[in-house]
């Protein structure tokens, strides 16, 4: 059997890859383990009747580019944003709520603090502006950060000038703003708790840093990509999270791309002079093809597919220091009916009110995520159980009651709730993660929602956890890493996923890798995908000209 | 006005950035006039017999980066500077065991070997990388940031040579370099070590004057000054100076006054005059005007910008540059006069190693933890630790027999819960003595005369506003072309004739100098143009 380009993995930036090759008249095969597409967005029966997402249970927005390219609104896909879109109930009473309208979510952010509110538009305003600077970084390649030599100088001088382009003073400011904490950001603009740490928990997202590390701001910025100016965006798939895999797969289809599910792949083949040739499946089967794209994270795919003969010691070396440090653990609960969120002074006053217990309830219930962040303390202490190898004691949680916009999910009157927590160390002081520890995280994190939703426990009919050794070995993420690689400033632009090789290129020629563990990183946007099949594309003309 | 209250330049603040830069101007032809708050110069970097017969270097404590060239211009040597070697690192383990780096590089080897072999060759390779880098690094000591929000010719010049300089290195430097500045200390150690209190000690040196722990991402370029330092070749990395620190601020005054510098001392400045976007003059806190077409302030941005002027004659976005500035202080200091020779139970009796510096960084988990305290708004129950024993290394810091020692005390947080006070102060001295009793048996008894400096001292003492060592957190954001603002981090404001020289302008902190000679340069190239 021999292909064009086999691609391992059909997590969705494995398919994006595909699907552009295909496009461009390769002849494809993407070959998985798992034996549904989707990687992470993945969507499963749990238990009768149930689908679970239990990868991820929202995205920010496929990359607009990718989206338009590949016509995914053709294909089937229905994305469902809500509007309000975070919950977020606070200690002393009454929850934040963030929507899409700047003034709406002003409103509710007076409650807490008026200066706050009347921040809020001119924060977002700066924000998007820098998410704007930042989304253009990531449509360039990332400079080699080598001995420049005259190519790279060209390449050094188009990225300055796509900066310019957005405005000098944005691209200074962006400088400033990237290596800060998330807390100087944000107290940069804001005073109050509620604010504060429930924007926070967003910069933290798969890594093993608190609010306070410097780099987290760029995290929050890395999050306003593609959300359109709204903190907190959200949209889900109807169907479930695995349908953006199934669209996919059918739009690689299309273009005369071959899925074949259910599949390992053992190794990478190279030739004597070092080039890649195919791949070997665990079947012992082997699949030639002129160019591999790997959607395994890095270290996977160079220190576990190739033969490390193939690599030279100092490249081997900065493989095996790529930090990962996976902090998530997801929690599902199958629901016998919504749960009602604690009222907060049971007057007739605060129901009505744009926060009150009434509006959180409704917003919820309208398929918001529930945060539990409700101080940039809160988040930090959660981090410090992390930084000495312990779960945290009250964690960060994000959960969706995924059936409120999507009843089909669940039978009649069920409901789903999935939650992703933080943090859930990876490497624990003492021992390893297993059934006894997972349950206990369940405890942990159904008695902090029980806080705000006091009946909870007794409406659970199923409850499932995933912690990061579970979905390290469920989703093949390293070290149990959503993003196949710690999203901080050394391990993104020029260093994702290693300095000097962050072009989707690997020592060994024709080996490419396309997965989130490279730049522009994680976050189900399609970005990583399509800029690997962009380069892909370019040598592959490149070597058609050489070779003519 | 008198004649006498007519110079060609003021320097506001005595300190050693100020010092400096009114000895370039003076050795430029320039009638300069130092005006210091305090009854003596120095600044942070003083000894004063606090306790009689007692020499405390006060604040700061050690010579670690100061400028070759400005020992040379400046003839410091001639001036009294002597700088004296510290003989080794002693970190102090909880089990009665210690990790000790030496001078002498074969005692450090066998000594790591004694800890772990695999870091006693990692040391080697590491140490020769870091060289590297700080050859590679060091030029950016002496260049003016140039101006990237809107760049003129010089800028584009600056950017030019380097960017040339850039392409002298090779690819693993420059590897190095993004992980360098990036990364967090104790992860970029991580990655050659495996022994903690190695990692820790070393990444203590990367939290420093920050309200970081050694797990924050930015601290590990910290890494780098040690090294700079060596390669200089003048001195060791890390020097006493004879007398204590405050013999480094008088030699550059000694050598300023030979130029032709007047210094005046309990002359605090009130406010700095300006009119029609130029400077005029400083009031001073009698309330006498002196006048001059350059006034150069050697106080930190915050003082600079929005005490001394009047911020209405600045620009709207400066000022906000500047109120966001972060100058958080995360240190204190704690001087003791001790009636006989601290032990160290890990090696007991008197040695070499009472010469160097005693650090208490047991392990980095024990350094997060005093972090941890600091983050709530407490001071660390276990602080880490920064020791010398001056009068071990320099007899003449106390009468013969007894001994003072100075502790670097971090983290002790400006803005503890409630505020210090009286008894926060104390406690925090307690929590000092108490912790270092655990490896000093005999300290508390020995103990004649304690001195303790919070954050909020430092701030009313030394004029460091919030008690901030560095004039400013030296982090990622604030550094270079950001030191203190943009476009305002080449010495010059947007007052014509009015400068900055102090620590909150590029490169920083520590006893460096660099500001004040990089200012000079610049205010000469201004007048003379």
């Amino acid at each position: 059997m021999t292909a064009d380009a086999v691609v391992i993995g059909a997590g969705h930036n494995g398919l994006v890859a595909g699907a552009y090759l295909a496009r461009a008249g390769l002849r494809v095969v993407i070959v998985e383990r798992r034996r549904a597409p989707g990687g992470c967005a993945a969507t499963e029966e749990l238990w009768p009747g149930y689908q679970v997402d239990t990868g991820a249970h929202s995205l920010v927005a496929i990359d607009s580019r990718v989206a338009r390219d590949l016509r995914l609104a053709d294909a089937g896909a229905e994305f469902l944003s809500p509007d309000p879109c975070i919950v977020s109930p606070q200690e002393g009473g009454g929850a934040l709520i963030l929507g899409h309208d700047a003034a709406r979510t002003a409103g509710c952010i007076r409650r807490f603090s008026e200066r706050d509110a009347a921040r809020w538009p001119e924060f977002l305003a700066a924000m998007s502006r820098a998410a704007r600077t930042l989304s253009a970084l990531y449509a360039t390649l990332p400079p080699k950060l080598a001995v420049p030599g005259r190519g790279e100088v060209g390449e050094l001088l188009r990225l300055a000038v796509r900066l310019g382009r957005t405005g000098r003073r944005d691209a200074v400011e962006l400088l400033r703003l990237i290596p800060m904490s998330v807390d100087e950001l944000l107290g940069e603009w804001f005073g109050s708790d509620a604010v504060k740490g429930t924007l926070a928990a967003t910069a933290i997202r798969g890594i093993c840093q608190g609010p306070m590390a410097p780099g987290t701001a760029y995290m929050f910025l890395h999050q306003m990509v593609g959300a359109d100016g709204v903190v907190g965006r959200r949209r889900q798939l109807r169907g479930g999270m695995g349908a953006l895999g199934e669209t996919l797969q059918r739009i690689a289809e299309a273009a005369g791309a071959e899925i074949r599910l259910g599949r390992s792949v053992k190794s990478v083949t190279v030739d004597d002079d070092g080039r890649a040739t195919g791949i070997e499946l665990a079947s012992g089967k082997r699949i030639a093809a002129r160019y591999v794209i790997s959607g395994a994270d890095p270290g996977q795919t160079l220190l576990g597919m190739v033969d490390s003969g193939e690599l030279a010691p100092e490249f081997s070396r900065a493989l095996t220091n790529i930090r990962y440090r996976g902090v998530c653990a997801k929690v599902h609960l199958a629901l016998a009916r919504a749960p009602r969120l604690r009222g907060v002074d049971g007057s007739g006053a605060d129901a009505a009110s744009p926060c009150g217990s009434g509006a959180a309830e409704e917003a919820v219930l309208a398929g918001a995520a529930l945060t539990i962040a409700p101080s940039i303390e809160y988040v930090e202490r959660a981090y410090d159980d992390a930084k000495y190898g312990r779960p945290s004691e009250s964690p960060v949680i994000d959960a969706v009651l995924t059936t409120a916009l999507d009843p089909g999910l669940a039978p009649e009157g069920r409901h789903v709730l999935s939650a992703l927590v933080q943090y859930a160390p990876f490497s624990l002081a003492d021992g390893q993660w297993n059934e006894a520890r997972e349950e206990a995280l369940g405890d942990a994190v159904v008695s902090a929602l029980a806080t705000y939703a006091p009946e909870l426990p007794n409406l659970i009919v199923h409850r499932h956890v995933l912690g990061p050794a579970g979905l390290a070995r469920r989703f093949a993420l390293p070290e149990g890493n959503i993003y196949h690689g710690e999203m901080t400033l050394d391990q993104v632009f020029f260093g994702r996923p290693l300095a000097g090789w962050a072009r989707y290129r690997t020592p060994v020629e024709n080996l490419y890798l396309c997965s989130a563990g490279t730049h522009p990183g994680g976050g189900l946007d399609g970005r990583p995908g399509a800029a690997a099949a962009a380069r892909i594309l370019r040598d592959h003309k490149r070597g058609r000209r050489r070779n003519r | 006005m008198s004649k006498a209250n007519q110079y060609d330049a003021i320097v506001v603040g005595g300190g050693h950035n100020g010092l400096i830069n009114a000895a370039y101007l003076a050795r430029a032809g320039l009638r300069v006039v130092v005006l210091e708050r305090r009854h003596l110069v120095g600044g942070a970097a003083v000894t004063e017999e606090i306790f009689p017969g007692y020499k405390y270097s006060v604040a700061s404590y050690v010579v670690s980066l100061l400028r070759p060239s400005i020992i040379r211009d400046l003839e410091l040597v001639k001036h009294g500077l002597t700088i004296l070697p510290l003989e080794s690192t002693i970190t102090p383990l909880p089990g009665g065991d210690y990790l000790g780096r030496w001078a002498d590089h074969d005692q450090t080897r066998r000594e790591l070997y004694r800890h772990s072999a695999r870091d006693a060759d990692a040391y080697e390779d590491f140490g020769t990388l870091m060289f590297q880098l700080a050859r590679a690094v060091k030029p950016l000591l002496g260049v003016v940031p140039p101006n990237v929000a809107s760049p003129g010719l010089r800028d584009l010049r600056t950017l030019l040579s380097l960017g040339k300089h850039g392409r002298s290195l090779s690819r693993q430097e420059v590897h190095a370099l993004f992980k360098l500045m990036t990364m967090s200390a104790a992860d970029f150690l991580d990655e050659w070590f495996e022994c903690d209190p190695l990692k820790a000690t070393m990444s203590a040196s990367g939290i420093i004057g920050t309200f970081l722990g050694p797990r924050s991402p930015g601290t590990a370029y910290v890494l780098l000054h040690h090294y700079i330092g060596e390669i200089d070749g003048v001195f060791r990395a890390w020097g006493f100076a004879k007398g204590g620190n405050g013999m480094v601020s008088e030699a550059i005054a000694s050598s300023a006054r030979s130029r032709g510098a007047e210094i005046r001392t309990n002359a605090g400045v009130e406010s700095v005059l300006a009119k029609n976007g130029r400077v005029q003059g400083v009031v001073l806190e009698g309330g006498d005007t002196l006048t001059a077409p350059t006034i150069v302030s050697g106080v930190d941005p915050k003082r600079t910008f929005l005490q001394l002027l009047d911020p209405g004659e600045l620009p709207e976005d400066l000022t906000a540059s500047i109120r966001r500035f972060r100058i958080r202080g995360s240190s204190g200091k704690v001087n003791l006069a001790l009636g006989e020779l601290p032990e160290f139970s890990c090696l007991p009796g008197r040695g070499a190693h009472h010469r160097g510096a005693f650090s208490i960084s047991p392990s980095v988990n024990y350094l997060e933890r005093a972090y941890d305290d600091a983050k709530y708004g407490g001071f660390s129950r276990k602080p880490y630790m920064d020791i010398l024993i001056p009068s071990a290394i320099d007899p003449g810091m106390a009468p013969p027999g007894r001994h003072v020692m100075s502790i670097f005390v971090q983290y002790a947080p400006f803005d503890i819960e409630g505020g210090w006070d009286d008894a926060k102060r104390d406690a925090f001295g307690d929590a000092v003595v108490d912790t270092l009793s655990e490896y000093v048996p005999n300290l508390r008894d020995a103990i004649l005369h304690r001195q303790v400096l919070t954050p909020l001292d430092m701030q009313e003492e030394m004029g460091l506003t919030e008690g901030n060592i560095f004039h400013g957190e030296l982090s990622l954001q604030q550094l270079f072309f950001f030191r203190p603002a943009p476009a305002w981090s080449d010495y010059r404001t947007p007052i014509r004739g009015f400068y900055q020289c102090g620590s909150g302008t590029h490169p920083g902190g520590g006893v460096c100098g660099a500001p004040g000679r990089l200012a000079a340069r610049e205010i000469l190239k201004d007048l003379y143009k």
